[in-house]
């Protein structure tokens, strides 16, 4: 009996371990939606999205906002003024200080303020401790320069009555027409609109009131607003407006209401692109419902959004609320300039084509509504034309890209985590082993004794000091994690400073705020204090973090802050920083003032007398407006699958838009293992991030390079070679984005801003201005992609000179081990093609130039070189070249595009004698017209300090066409130096 | 002319022209030869400069990479640049490696490779240091490796001399079985015989008796009958809510595990889901189910629903005792009896015809007096010890033709453990039986694996000065898989690799992928037994006089 019911229960135990595993494994691990809120759930979202609805629905919306004629006043670039906002339920107004400031750089800033809460003439409910004034510091921390104000500016007289006139911008061109009832502004140029504020009258600025307290039948939700307000026809929802809660947390919100929102429509305009950092097409979608568009705006509040979705508003780690707007031969930007929480609607109207005009189409007006939670209303206005126009104008405000070393747009080896420092060193040797170049290899958490950042485990990294040696012996670099969360923990120094410096983050109550992330409970730095930001300088010295060298640099991650119990694994929204602002108020600058001090803190950390020269590298996930100043971005943590890599593309082509181009997605996929198809098409793509580093989450099988096994193994390092090979047009489009705030990555909209077609292609990429043309395939067993040629002009394949002609759509052939990657005609792209174990090991290493001839016969390249670590170049240590190809007399030129100087500096000086020897070994000339068949040498003419210096031949060596391939020649070692000015003759 | 090899030497006699060595057509004049500038489509113009360390199936391709055709394949005629490394044996830099301003005293312990000095770069020649000290390490490590072959001798012979242990206590246990099985015969008959004997006591005795007894026993069984059904239904209430107790404990704890936050590695939330996950993966035993609760059911109602009457039993004792012992099917409910009737009928017949019971469907007597059980008992433990006898038999000609690796010799360390401490762990492997991975911190020990066979791997690493590691070559590899399931992955496994060393010692553990280990181990069992000194861990690895032979 017992035999029968064992075998029995047996069975039945199988049943259910199969059941426990099915449970097991359909367990699928993605984005926890309901951690975050949609706009329904942010009470002033819904707020003001249910305020545009009643504006937009209402027949005769009269928008209760009105400039005061009286109160305008224009000086030197300066309009001041007062706004009055009209109230619904009284016959009061506000007063709403106005301040639109008109740049030399043509950028025009509308900034309103609140009368009363700038006078700090309001009471704060529960006695709360914080500052009464809208937050004004946004400023501080995001705006750097090109705030000099137009002494040309002026004001007209209004064509139109109401209106305040003021023309401005290059030779006058540009022009705000401010109207005063309602108030609101369009922006001209040329004298037609392109941006318009409160076109649709959403204008909406919460003003501080009392919270009237009502018999407590009246407070049940939904009634409230109706019996408060029974009498008069418009209602508000005040359900939120006092206290609100989300995920068992509830915020106090002591201020009341205050949030600021604004239409800003752009006539004429189909697509708008920016408002980084989503996953989603570049082309932003429409957010307000319908056949694949989105239901909810695009949301701007920095947090910690693991496994992230596809093709969604939702936030992410980091904001840059910058939007340009692109219709044909037209660029046009704003940047809304608030840390708060924000959301943005965009909506597109199409106006059908007039009958009465003939051949006038209809066109598409796209309208955007921004929200944010509290703050100013401060916004900046670019009028283009072109791309470029409206990025420099933004960098100009909030900084250009950093010049990296050179080692950090090399490639990066990362995993959470190393686990010893003996697996360091494997790996290091390993990827010799294999001639598998790369730059740095990263330490995620696990280094540190019990998540105390400042600190190594003495278990497993207990010579970190010779690790660094021995990376350093080919020049290869260590990257380590430290994050703003602070373990609360006794004897744990950096915890004690903090605590008696009271340098960290305070509750609402004023005590020292504590929360949960890896380390377990934990206080975070608070960087806006000026005094943590000293004290956090202090920290990386060597002889403080021990255990650090000169190759070792730093990642923050977490900046959000990622608090795991916060509301939306983020800080509570009343917690008080620095000069008691709210928590709310300064959210997603959070970030960059952690990155900020982390920047500082490396620049400061070698003695005094050995100032250091060098520039930092620091990453962050969480980033705003001006995080570029600082280092790099990664866009978190991404999956290893096709639709993760697929996103890639688009979300680094707008960050490139976005002012911080130095940004790249985690190879690989961080989550889950990618299949080893998967894994080389990352690393193909990954070539082509700004930021290249492969990573992994600590549950994922190993996947460095050399494990792919072949042909993987093979295929991978051919990826890497490319892109070390490639380094200096990279570092040439990292310094004109330093310079400029040009793309590193450019969609082609930015290249082709008059081919209205592209406008929304998001899946290619050209590198800098080298006319490289990249498609990573980014979909599973591809052996060939589309790739969209814009313009009319010659492009050839950049492994076997295959020739394709734009403008048209052409097939190129991708199996596994190709890269679909094109050279435009009318280039020069600067090579190192031997291969290094490291970057700093082809400092020395000879260049090879290939000129690629399109259409008119002509082509021309830069290429910009400095020592790749120190600062000199400010000093003017540094080659920078322009190479000419013309066709006419058949000559290449190098020219010098230093500024002409008397006296070069010491610094100069030293830098060039250093890259004396440094020649071009080889010139490929593709696409050679057949006249050149038989030719066998060129003439080389060098010019020694300012003086030619004789010819001598070297020999060239034609290939004839095959197939569709082009002809091409090079020449052999034409032997001029990198440095210097030359011409070689090919006639 | 830069650093060659004697052999490739030849190449490059010519004082006028340079034939490119794999591409005899195309000929240069002499100038190009190491003019840093790559001619050769096999790169053999510049043996002594980087200029063609492009020519790589790893590099990108490029039509002008050589020979022009794209995607061609481009092999170096050149394994790299030749250090002559006088006073130490000569090596060959990777061609990547030449004048990029970094010494390479690890192979080319002259310096040669950075004759240009680029960045102002000097490499001293320090072979006399370099040779002088590898020299000395070598002659170390070929003593070590002298006194290696002669334990592994030791460990052979102790191998051969276990082996003859089990081959001999497998005649023994022949003689030993062949001995019993005569005993195991002698005691059935005297089974057989005393059963003769007691037959006709039995029977007379139960005439004898007088039939009174039965009451007594009735009221008795009825008294405990009702004992046991009050505690069963008390046990079987308890248990109830035990279960949903235990449900609901199981019912929180799943819905933990799924909503809980990955990615806060929560240590303490981790190892609570861990612990979970284990403890839901484990057999948990006999579940509650219907036909166990019928039972139940049917056991705890009275025992005149169960068609049991007690009284017919007290008043009246006619039947037999024997045929009321038997008919235990009566108590049961019919539904029961005629499936559990069924059920055993079954499970008999399975027994019989599978030999573990004996066919009593012949009437047999109803009980054994002391001398038939004690002889019984007898025969039991004879048969027994045959059991026992032919199973260690078994298990000794397994481990005979169980591969003990060449000549046996893992016999010699079987279950020997040796460790190692890596950081916060201690790591030992016990040969031929498990790996463990034991925290220095306290706390429980982790199953790595256990052994399941030898392989033969390949590896390519690096030499140590010392010579304590893998080397390059075929090595002899143990395999053990299903440790301990590991969290978020799979069983923990762990190949042990095996290299020729003086004395069992642990190098290095890594830990490979998740959960998947590698040791790489040193003992004197493998020691010159792959090849001519393959698994020998001596003095091949990365210089020349290997590369020479293959040229």
């Amino acid at each position: 009996m017992l035999t029968l019911y064992e075998s029995q229960r047996r069975l039945t135990a199988f049943l259910l371990l199969l059941l426990t595993f099915c449970a097991y494994f359909t367990l699928v691990v993605s984005v926890k939606h309901e951690n975050f809120k949609t706009c329904d759930q942010s009470g002033f979202c819904k707020r003001n999205r249910a305020y545009a609805d009643t504006a937009s629905s209402t027949s005769l919306w009269q928008a209760p906002y009105s400039l005061d004629a009286s109160s305008v006043k224009f000086e030197q670039g300066i309009l001041t003024g007062t706004v009055l906002k009209k109230l619904i339920n009284s016959d009061e107004t506000v007063r709403l200080p106005l301040t639109i400031s008109f740049y030399e750089s043509g950028t025009a800033r509308v900034t309103l303020d609140e009368e009363r809460r700038q006078k700090g003439d309001i009471v704060l409910r529960h006695d709360s401790k914080a500052k009464k004034q809208r937050y004004n510091e946004a400023e501080k921390w995001a705006i750097v320069g090109g705030t000099s104000l137009s002494s040309g500016a002026a004001t007209s007289k209004g064509s139109e009555k109401g209106t305040t006139n003021v023309h401005y911008g290059p030779a006058g061109t540009f022009e705000a027409v401010i109207r005063h009832e309602p108030f609101g502004i369009d922006f001209k140029r040329d004298g037609v609109a392109q941006v318009k504020f409160n076109d649709k009258g959403f204008l909406n600025l919460e003003h501080w009131r009392p919270k009237v307290e009502k018999p407590a039948e009246d407070k049940k939700e939904g009634e409230e607003a109706v019996v408060a307000e029974s009498s008069k026809e418009v209602t508000e929802d005040q359900s939120t407006w006092w206290d609100e809660s989300f995920g068992g947390n509830t915020d106090s919100k002591p201020k009341g209401p205050e949030s600021v929102a604004l239409d800003i429509s752009f006539p004429g305009y189909q697509h708008v692109f920016g408002v980084a950092e989503h996953a989603g097409p570049l082309s932003l979608k429409e957010t307000r419902g319908g056949d694949g568009q989105y239901s909810d705006p695009y949301r701007l509040y920095n947090s910690d959004v693991f496994e992230y979705e596809m093709d969604s508003p939702m936030t992410l780690y980091g904001a840059i609320p910058f939007m340009q707007a692109q219709k044909k031969d037209s660029t046009v930007g704003v940047f809304w300039l608030n840390a708060a929480e924000t959301w943005i609607d965009v909506t597109k109207s199409t106006s059908s084509a007039n009958p009465l005009s003939l051949g006038i189409l209809g066109s598409t007006t796209t309208n955007t509504h921004w929200i944010s939670e509290s703050g100013l209303l401060d916004v900046f206005v670019f009028l283009g034309p072109k791309p470029q126009d409206v990025i420099t104008a933004y960098s100009e405000l909030t900084g250009f890209t950093q010049l990296p070393q050179q080692f950090a747009i090399a490639y990066h080896q990362c995993r959470w985590n190393y686990v010893t420092d003996e697996d360091v060193r494997d790996v290091d040797r390993k990827m010799d082993k294999h001639r598998i170049p790369y730059d740095v290899i990263w330490l995620d958490i696990e280094y540190t004794e019990g998540k105390k950042y400042f600190t190594w485990d003495p278990m497993t990294f207990a010579d970190p000091l010779g690790m660094e040696k021995q990376l350093d012996e080919h020049e290869r670099k260590l990257v380590a994690i430290i994050d703003p969360h602070i373990k609360n923990e006794g004897n744990y120094h950096v915890v004690d400073e903090l605590k008696s410096k009271d340098l960290a983050v305070h509750n609402k109550e004023g005590n020292i705020y504590e929360g949960w992330c890896w380390p377990g409970s934990s206080h975070w730095v608070d960087c806006f204090n000026p005094a943590a930001h000293s004290w956090w300088k202090s920290l990386f010295r060597y002889d403080k973090f021990k255990g650090t060298a000169k190759n070792t640099w730093i990642w923050n991650d977490m900046n959000e802050p990622s608090v795991f119990n916060g509301p939306e694994t983020t800080m509570p929204k009343d917690n008080l920083h620095y000069g008691n602002w709210e928590h709310r108020d300064v959210h997603n600058i959070n970030g960059m003032t952690f990155h900020n001090a982390t920047y500082h803190a490396i620049l400061a950390r070698d003695k005094e007398e050995d100032k250091n020269n060098v520039r930092p590298f620091v990453l962050t996930r969480s980033f705003y407006s001006g995080s570029q100043r600082l280092g790099a971005m990664w866009t978190g943590d991404n999956q290893a699958d096709w639709p993760h890599l697929e996103a890639s593309i688009p979300m680094i082509l707008s960050m490139g838009i976005s002012g911080f181009p130095f940004a790249g997605a985690d190879v690989g996929g961080f989550f889950g293992n990618p299949s080893k198809e998967l894994l080389t098409r990352w690393y193909q793509a990954g070539a082509f991030y700004p930021f290249f580093r492969g990573h992994a989450h600590i549950d994922t099988r190993r996947r460095e390079p050399y494990l792919a096994g072949e042909p993987y193994t093979q295929i991978i390092t051919q990826a890497l070679r490319l892109r070390y090979a490639l380094l200096p047009a990279w570092y040439t489009a990292f310094h004109e984005a330093h310079t400029t705030g040009a793309p590193i990555i450019r969609p082609n909209y930015y290249v082709h801003p008059g081919d209205e077609k592209g406008f929304a292609i998001d899946d290619q990429l050209y590198v800098g201005s080298t006319g490289l043309l990249a498609k990573p395939v980014t979909t599973e067993g591809a052996d060939g992609v589309d790739i969209y040629l814009a313009d009319k002009e010659k492009y050839f394949d950049y492994f076997d000179y295959w020739m394709y002609e734009g403008p048209t759509t052409v097939k190129v052939a991708a199996p596994l081990d190709t890269i679909p990657l094109l050279m435009q005609g009318g280039h020069i792209i600067p090579r190192r093609d031997r291969p290094r174990r490291s970057s700093g090991l082809m400092r020395y290493d000879p260049f090879t130039l290939v000129i690629v001839l399109g259409h008119s016969g002509d082509a021309n390249g830069t290429l910009y070189l400095d020592d790749g670590e120190s600062f000199d170049y400010e000093e003017g240590a540094y080659i920078h070249r322009l190479f000419e190809y013309t066709s006419a007399t058949a000559t290449l030129m190098s020219r010098d595009l230093t500024p002409a100087s008397s006296s070069p500096s010491k610094k100069t000086k030293e830098y060039l004698k250093s890259m004396e020897k440094v020649r071009v070994e080889k010139i490929i000339v593709v696409n050679v017209p057949e006249s050149w068949n038989g030719k066998k040498e060129v003439e080389v003419s060098e010019e020694l300090e300012g003086k030619s210096a004789g010819t001598r031949m070297a020999e060239l060596e034609w290939h004839g066409k095959v197939e569709g391939r082009a002809a091409w020649a090079v020449v052999r070692d034409p032997g001029v130096l990198i440095g210097g000015g030359w011409r070689v003759g090919f006639a | 002319m830069k650093a060659k090899d004697k052999d490739i030497a030849k190449f490059y006699k010519d004082a006028t022209a340079f034939t490119c060595i794999s591409n005899p057509a195309t000929a240069l004049p002499i100038a190009r030869l190491n003019d840093d500038y790559c001619d050769c489509p096999d790169g053999s113009d510049e043996p002594g400069t980087s200029a063609c360390a492009h020519l790589s199936p790893l590099s990108p391709h490029n039509p002008a990479n050589g020979a022009g055709a794209a995607g061609s394949n481009t092999t170096l005629a050149l394994p790299g640049f030749y250090c002559k490394n006088k006073g130490h044996v000569p090596a060959y830099v990777p061609f990547t490696s030449v004048n990029d301003g970094k010494c390479d005293y690890d192979v080319c312990c002259d310096g040669s490779e950075e004759w240009e000095g680029v960045g102002g770069v000097k490499c001293e020649d320090r072979c006399q240091t370099i040779g002088k000290e590898w020299r000395k390490q070598d002659e170390a490590r070929q003593k070590s490796l002298g006194t290696a072959g002669k334990k592994r001798k030791e460990l052979v012979a102790e191998a051969g001399r276990l082996r003859k242990q089990v081959e001999d206590r497998i005649q023994s246990l022949g003689t030993e079985i062949e001995g019993s099985e005569i005993k195991v015969k002698q005691l059935e008959q005297e089974v057989a015989d005393v059963e003769r004997k007691e037959k006709g006591r039995v029977v007379k005795g139960s005439v004898s008796k007088k039939a009174g007894k039965l009451g007594v026993v009735v009221g008795l069984a009825k008294q405990r009958t009702e004992e046991l059904r009050e505690t069963l239904e008390r046990v079987r209430g308890e248990r109830d809510s035990s279960t949903s107790r235990l449900q609901e404990v199981e019912r929180i704890l799943s819905t933990f595990k799924e909503e809980y936050n990955p990615n806060f590695n929560d240590e303490g939330v981790k190892r609570a889901v861990r612990a979970w996950e284990d403890y839901a993966a484990r057999d948990k035993g006999p579940d509650v189910d219907a036909a166990h609760d019928r039972d139940l059911d049917a056991m705890t109602k009275s025992d005149k629903e169960n068609g049991l009457d007690w009284e017919e039993y007290e008043g009246d004792d006619d039947d037999s005792e024997a045929d009321v012992l038997y008919a235990f099917e009566s108590y049961l409910p019919p539904s029961i009896r005629g499936w559990l009737d069924q059920k055993l009928r079954n499970l008999r017949s399975t027994l019989i015809d599978s030999g573990i019971l004996a066919d009593t469907s012949a009437p047999s007597s109803s009980g054994d007096s002391k001398s038939v059980t004690d002889a019984k008992d007898r025969l039991t433990a004879a048969e027994k010890e045959v059991e026992k006898h032919r199973k260690t038999l078994t298990e000794h000609q397994d481990d005979l033709a169980k591969d003990f690796g060449p000549d046996d010799v893992f016999r010699a360390l079987k279950d020997q453990c040796v460790s190692t401490d890596a950081g916060e762990y201690t790591y030992e492997v016990c040969f031929l039986s498990k790996t463990t991975q034991k925290p220095k911190k306290g706390g429980g020990h982790t199953n790595m694996g256990n052994f399941v066979g030898l392989e033969r791997i390949v590896v390519d690493d690096e030499l140590p000065p010392n010579g304590k590691g893998l080397g390059s070559g075929e090595r002899i590899a143990m395999k053990h898989e299903n440790g301990q399931h590991c969290w978020n992955g799979p069983n923990r496994s762990t190949l042990v690799v095996l290299a020729c060393s003086e004395v069992n010692e642990v190098w290095r553990i890594v830990e490979e992928e998740k959960c998947v280990y590698r040791m790489e181990v040193g003992t004197p069992a493998v020691c010159e037994v792959l090849g001519g000194g393959g698994g020998r861990a001596g003095m091949e690895g990365k210089k020349a006089g290997g590369v020479r032979d293959e040229l």
